[in-house]
């Protein structure tokens, strides 16, 4: 049967492969992606399961998913001219479909596409976790940054769904979660500094969440995480649902690596009980 | 308010560069045919994108148009504009 192995949580900052490449294996945010790649490596899964929020390139205004599953086996991108390598990944489209047929049957209305290319937002965590592009996805999107958002209760439950549909697939199969995104990020919006089109205007609310991540308390983030306060991290802060439905999935874990960049309101994190 | 049209045409001038150059060139004419209201028009010709973030354009969007300092936006005009904003989140 399958079973839900490992799970991670990363930022996916567009500039991240150009600045590595600069700055050399050292540099932090290297030496952060490199942490996490471990213990993905270490768990080996056969797939990877990646909640992530489009930046309006895959989908736009004329057709807006709340939550979507992309069932195809092969995925291209970025699609956002991205300055990194262009790449292909073969995507689950099987255990896609299962999902999302098991979502439906368990009161998620899921949209579906067969055909799409992806952003940095996935792509930047797999230059760095995959390389080699080995590992097929099963991508689902959860929109967070096109307000009104979902409700975090309602994203983690989805991620329990995914829990749940997992278990029933009836072939041996090793399935990491992955979720992508920052916790307080402000893009082209009034709280950007001076001089700048981007900025991390609340520290305060990057460290509660980490200290929420480490000490497994969910009940709280989840009390916590209200639009209102997502969007007072940023117009990018709705990120946070991809980890919070990410938790769904594993339920209340205490993560084995957490790791913030409190002035850039990010984490990096991994979850495994092997 | 066919902020659509708005989003829209920020997406196009990141994806296009025959648009974008268009936008460059000569910005009036490349959003003539565009389907703006007159405020939107006048908006985008004077830069004035924190009046375009009030009505409702993507912030996200309207940050493409600094990167190729169209409208006359440069990065600091941006954020000094942008900065003034209303910001409905704070209320």
């Amino acid at each position: 049967m399958a079973e839900i192995v490992a799970a991670f949580g990363v930022p996916h900052v567009p500039n991240f492969p150009a600045q590595v490449a600069r700055e050399g294996p050292q540099s932090k945010v290297a030496r952060l992606y490199a942490e996490v790649a471990g213990h993905l490596d270490a768990v080996s899964p056969d797939a990877l399961l990646v909640f992530d929020s489009d930046h309006l390139n895959t989908f736009f205004f004329d057709n807006m998913p709340t939550f979507l599953v992309g069932v195809t086996d092969s995925i291209e991108g970025p699609n956002d001219q991205t300055p990194m390598p262009h790449y292909r990944v073969g995507g689950h489209a099987q255990l896609a479909a299962h999902v999302r047929a098991s979502g439906l049957a368990r009161g998620f209305d899921l949209s579906l596409s067969q055909d799409f290319s992806v952003d940095h937002s996935i792509m930047v965590p797999l230059h760095f976790l995959t390389p080699r592009m080995q590992i097929p996805i099963v991508p689902m999107f959860i929109n967070g940054l096109c307000p009104p958002l979902p409700g975090a209760r309602r994203c983690y439950a989805l991620g329990e769904m995914v829990r749940a549909a997992v278990k029933e697939w009836p072939r041996n199969l090793r399935v990491a979660v992955l979720a992508s995104g920052s916790f307080s990020l402000e893009i082209g919006g009034p709280k950007v500094p001076h001089d700048s089109i981007a900025g991390t205007p609340d520290q305060e609310w990057t460290r509660r969440v980490q200290h929420l991540l480490a000490h497994a308390q969910i009940n709280e983030l989840l009390e916590e995480a209200t639009a209102a306060r997502m969007q007072r991290a940023g117009n990018i802060g709705g990120e946070l649902l991809n980890w919070i439905a990410m938790l769904g999935v594993i339920g209340e874990r205490k993560p084995r690596f957490i790791e913030p960049e409190v002035e850039h309101g990010r984490c990096y994190g991994a979850w495994r009980w092997d | 308010m066919s902020v659509y049209a708005v989003n829209k045409l920020c997406r196009d001038a990141m994806r296009d560069p025959a648009f974008r150059e268009a936008l460059r060139r000569d910005p009036a004419a490349a959003i003539t045919p565009l389907e703006l209201t007159k405020d939107e028009r006048s908006a985008l010709l004077c830069g004035d994108v924190a009046r375009l973030y009030e009505w409702g354009c993507h912030p996200f969007l309207l940050a493409y148009l600094p990167r190729w300092e169209l409208f006359g936006l440069t990065i600091p005009l941006y954020s000094e504009r942008i900065r003034k904003a209303r910001d409905a989140r704070d209320e």
